[in-house]
């Protein structure tokens, strides 16, 4: 049978089997790449740059090493995709989702192997992922009723997101900083007013929280180095004379005392602008731009606190805690709103000075400086305490609480179980297909640690036969442990979103059965 | 079926069915790589440690050549590719930062360990135990360090510098160290502010490198030096004593507006008119800087203008002021504080209060012909220092300068830590033994980890001896024996080549270098353990 070809010459398409195939093969190898990472013994990946200057990154996170892979499989990209959304969603178990989704993936494969159609598969899924959830709901806490438990619900959550972390082993102490960092943004989710300054130098337990705000920048010399009661503008603009932006705009003069008279003119000018500026009653003046000597100076002499040349990120935060604006003309002193804060002052962070404004406006606004050996240390610490920050944050709007260590995973197996020995059909076995994957993510996590998963899993499952049991894995001790005595929890929030598009992913994945490579585009001269 | 369908991906296939398997091998290959690579690095530094190790020459790509027994700087200069191999540089970098010495211990001690992890993970023991046990470790490493620990005045200068020419005996400068470790000292004490007295900024001590003469004419200089010449084309003072010194921000040349600008001449007579007004116009400054009793001058170097022109230099050089041009705007700040001063960057502004005090500033000849700027006895000083550091050649002045870097780095962590501790091998081997006691009454994989491990803290002594060209097998037995014996403090006296009681010797070290070098080695180890898999990235 001749049958033309559609495509363009190097356009690929796969069909029905293979394609499915492909899908599949893609899929769980990014989950196998990621899977040795989870749980508090999981391993850790080297990033080898291969641009220039060939940088090294050393990473846990199941997010930041999806993100910077190549990746030239379609279904692996999808598993990408909801990796990335889940940091953007509740920033944790970006690892948890992809694994889940492998695993899934890996047992469909085995149901089409055994000719179930994937739209089987998919409808059994679905009822799985459903009473899953429910599952859940049925056994979830919540104490947001009861300040104390709360606050001990949330310590709870950071230690056990950040024991997986490059901060286990002082996983109190940062707990502890995420925790009151979060709980003064009362409730916002608005982590931009949450400031993390990374200074190499010292150990990791010397990292500490802040209330007010830190700049990395010097005081001008000769300018007081505290100011109490500060008032501060916040400006972007230029310091230097204002120039004529026309091209080739020049002056003709006829003698060297008028070019001098110029000269003061803009000199002149100069002073003006810095008397506005003067006149907005300020005590302490923060520019984007540079500030000259000649201004610098200036404020010197009217005790007035500049700093030159602050980032374009420092200064929005610094506009935003401080409760003022970003000026950039001064003519109307009353109509700009001026910045205010109780303290300026100079302090050393190791072997630095930074400028500390405590007593902000805006009272949610902190700053958490972290200390560690090296950059690498402190790149991987400032990722796992976004983590923990997030995670917080979210779980201090919806309160609802689960505890960790596979023990929601076994909980809602059995779920899952029950349901599959009820419904008839061929969907039971996409359900049960569904529970075997769940089960996978505690046996990772017992692997990963060096224990013997398969003995560890059936007693898990021996004891959540019991009623309201807490059994999870104790991957300290090696054995099954309970999870609510050891203080080990989770988010549900996570957990429900790990469930729900690592759900959806593989239901896209599974009902693909043609893969259509489009021609590469070619660069013309190369023709 | 259409003709476009290509054939499937079958290495990706077959790789599906046996994963498990070709996954294992391939996580404990890549571990073993970078173990392997690490310890590759590490033996490259460790011929150079100890009094008596090694120099390396380094020829840089673009034909510099550098000399230097500065394990930081060796790693630096090597240009590492492989990942797990640029983590132990990163380490030694980590180490200068944190205590300034001790950059080629910290990844000698690193490469021991790596070594005796491999052996581990080769019996199957999971990453994971082997890398807690290491942190178990570490914790009562430094214990054992701090119990070793001698407390220390910063008023006992005697035990400072003896700290500090420890540190210079293992460089290229150690036969001067009886000059440059009391120097270091002196240096170090004379920044220390009272009111945070275990806060050192290191910036505030400048190194001057001038070529010539030898590193035995090295000296502190309690004030400023400039490595420039006066500006005297026109005949200025080079010597001034009562100098009232500004530090100006502005130029001394004709006028030059920020807007272009063009002077029309029309006839001659307007020429001379001109160029009569720009000598006033130069004349009233001078003279303005002349009415506040200035006489001598720092000019911060401007791209916009010449700093000074030919003319403006005459009328100064008439008005008796001494002019040093060409100062760069980061140095203002330290001049500045140096001098108890401010700086000046309007003619309009020019009054006397802003000026700094000093005795003497002179322009002095050294060498052959080179040239340099002194102020001392300045008034009010700030807590501000400079070292001038001479040398026959630019790799000893270097070396030296590096030498020099890592005794002030000493010294300074035994300001921040007023603990000293005995050197010669002897921290490493009490370590060594007594968590090797301590292993005995740990259970299980734990005390196997902990036991292997506190043979490799022996590397250390054991190449000091090595390096020495002693026996290291009996060296080590036999300190070992006088540890176990309570001798805490017995080390290797590398000069006598035997073993003595090191405190005696007045080899010592601050607790801060050792408890570092152990607690980031270790930390590096880990993170190296923890690695399964070399990911390429964009």
């Amino acid at each position: 049978m001749a049958v033309e070809r559609l495509l363009k010459d190097e356009a690929t398409e796969e069909k029905g089997e293979r394609a499915r195939m492909a899908s599949f093969v893609g899929a769980m190898a990014i989950a196998d790449l990621v899977k040795t990472t989870l749980g508090p013994k999981g391993m850790d990946k080297i990033l080898q740059s291969t641009g220039r200057g060939r940088s090294v990154t050393v990473t846990n996170d199941g997010a930041t090493i999806l993100k910077s892979l190549h990746i030239d499989n379609p279904a692996a990209k999808v598993l990408v995709d909801i990796s990335k959304v889940q940091d953007d969603e509740v920033g944790d178990g970006t690892t948890s989702v992809v694994v889940l989704a492998g695993e899934l993936l890996r047992e469909a494969e085995k149901l089409t192997n055994a000719k179930v159609h994937p739209m089987t598969v998919i409808a059994g899924y679905r009822m799985a992922a459903e009473c899953a959830r429910n599952a859940l709901l049925q056994k979830v806490l919540d104490n947001k009723d009861d300040p104390e438990k709360f606050k001990s619900d949330l310590m709870n959550i950071a230690m056990t997101t950040l024991s997986s972390k490059i901060l286990s082993q002082d996983k109190e102490h940062f707990a502890k900083l995420a925790v009151d960092a979060v709980l003064r943004l009362k409730g916002s989710t608005n982590l931009e007013a949450i400031q993390i300054i990374k200074k190499a130098g010292g150990s990791l337990v010397d990292s500490f929280l802040d209330e007010g705000f830190i700049l990395d920048k010097k005081i001008g010399i000769g300018q007081p180095k505290r100011i109490e009661n500060a008032k501060i503008l916040v400006a972007n603009t230029a310091m230097d004379t204002d120039k004529v932006k026309i091209y080739g705009a020049r002056v003709r003069v006829d003698s060297m005392a008028k070019v001098a008279e110029i000269e003061g003119a803009e000199k002149e000018k100069m002073r003006e602008k810095v008397q506005k500026i003067i006149a907005h009653g300020i005590n302490c003046f923060i520019n984007r731009q540079l500030i000259y000597n000649f201004p610098e100076e200036l404020f010197a002499d009217a005790g007035i606190l500049a700093i030159e040349h602050a980032d374009f990120e420092g200064i929005e935060r610094l506009a935003l805690v401080t409760g003022g604006e970003i000026a950039s003309t001064f003519d109307n002193p009353e109509s700009v709103k001026l910045g205010h804060c109780k303290l300026i002052e100079e302090i050393m962070i190791g072997e630095d000075k930074l400028i500390h404004f405590s007593g902000v406006e805006m009272g949610q606004a902190c700053t958490i400086v972290l200390r560690g050996a090296s950059q690498h240390v402190l790149d991987e610490a400032e990722r796992s305490l976004h983590d923990a920050l997030c995670v917080l944050s979210q779980t201090v709007n919806d309160s609802r609480v689960l505890l960790g260590g596979g023990w929601p995973e076994m909980v809602m197996a059995k779920d899952v179980d029950n349901l599959a020995r009820r419904t008839p059909g061929k969907k039971s076995l996409a359900i049960e297909a569904f529970s075997r994957a769940l089960l996978a993510i505690p046996t990772i996590i017992a692997d990963n640690a060096g224990l013997d998963s398969a003995e560890l899993i059936s007693q898990l499952r021996a004891e959540h036969h019991k009623e309201k049991s807490n059994a999870g894995i104790d991957v300290i001790s090696g054995c099954v442990g309970d999870m609510e005595k050891l203080g080990i929890s989770e988010s549900f929030k996570v957990k429900q979103a790990v469930l729900l598009s690592a759900t959806e992913a593989s239901e896209m994945i599974l009902r693909v059965d043609q893969i259509i490579t489009c021609a590469p585009r070619r660069r013309e001269d190369r023709m | 079926m259409a003709a476009a369908v290509t054939a499937p991906d079958t290495t990706n296939a077959r790789s599906s069915k046996t994963e498990s398997y070709v996954d294992n091998k391939r996580r404990d290959d890549i571990r073993q790589a970078n173990i392997l690579a690490a310890r590759a690095v590490a033996d490259a530094v460790r011929t150079s440690l100890g009094p008596k190790g090694m120099d390396k020459m380094i020829s840089s790509a673009n034909g510099e050549v550098i000399i230097t027994n500065d394990g930081a700087t060796i790693l630096n200069k090597m240009e590492v590719l492989q990942p797990a191999a640029k983590m132990l540089v990163d380490l030694s970098r980590s180490q200068d930062a944190a205590a300034g010495d001790g950059t080629t211990t910290v990844v000698v001690l690193a490469g021991s360990l790596l070594r005796r992890s491999l052996s581990l993970l080769s019996a199957g023991i999971h990453p994971t135990v082997i890398s807690d046990s290491l942190y178990k470790l570490s914790v009562r490493a430094v214990d054992v360090l701090h119990s070793m620990a001698i407390p220390l005045e910063l008023s006992d200068r005697d035990s400072l510098v003896k700290s500090a020419a420890t540190s210079l005996n293992s460089k290229v400068v150690s036969q001067y160290s009886s000059l440059l470790a009391p120097l270091a000292v002196d240096a170090v004490l004379s920044v220390v502010d009272p009111e945070h007295p275990d806060l050192v900024d290191l910036r505030d001590i400048k190194i001057v490198k001038k070529l010539g003469g030898t590193v035995d004419d090295t000296e502190l200089i309690r004030g400023l030096v400039f490595d420039k010449k006066v500006s005297h084309t026109a005949g200025g003072p080079t010597r001034v004593e009562n100098a009232k010194i500004a530090v100006i921000q502005f130029q001394i040349s004709p006028p030059k507006t920020d807007i272009e600008q063009s002077i029309i001449v029309s006839d001659y007579t307007q020429m001379d008119r001109i160029l009569r007004e720009e000598r006033n116009y130069i004349l009233g400054m001078v003279k303005k800087i002349k009415a506040s009793g200035c006489n001598v001058l720092l000019i911060q170097k401007s791209i916009l203008r010449d700093a000074v022109t030919d003319l403006s230099l005459h009328y100064l050089a008439k008005a008796k002021i001494l002019v040093v041009k060409d100062v760069e705007r980061d140095e203002i700040e330290f001049i500045t504080k140096t001098l108890n001063c401010l700086p000046i960057s309007n003619i309009e502004h020019f009054r006397e209060e802003k000026l700094g005090h000093a005795d003497l500033v002179e322009e002095v000849l050294i060498g052959d012909g080179s040239k340099i700027i002194k102020i001392t006895g300045i008034k009010d000083v700030g807590r501000t220092t400079t070292v001038l550091v001479r040398g026959s050649n630019q790799l000893m002045i270097d070396e030296a300068e590096r030498s020099l870097h890592d005794a002030l780095c000493v010294v300074r962590c035994l300001v921040n830590k007023r603990y000293l501790i005995a050197g010669g091998g002897a921290p490493e081997i009490d370590m060594s033994w007594k968590l090797g006691v301590w292993a005995k009454e740990l259970k299980g994989m734990e005390s196997f980890c902990v036991k292997e491990f506190a043979e490799a803290l022996e590397v250390i002594p054991y190449t000091l001896a090595e390096n020495a060209g002693l026996n290291p097998i009996s060296i080590v037995t036999e300190l070992r024996n006088r540890h176990a014996e309570g001798e805490t403090n017995a080390g290797i006296n590398v000069r006598k080549g035997q073993i003595t009681n090191i405190l005696e010797e007045n080899v010592v070290q601050p607790l801060l270098v050792s408890t570092s070098a152990v607690t980031l080695a270790i930390e590096c180890v880990r993170m190296i353990l923890k690695i399964d898999d070399i990911v390429t990235v964009r």
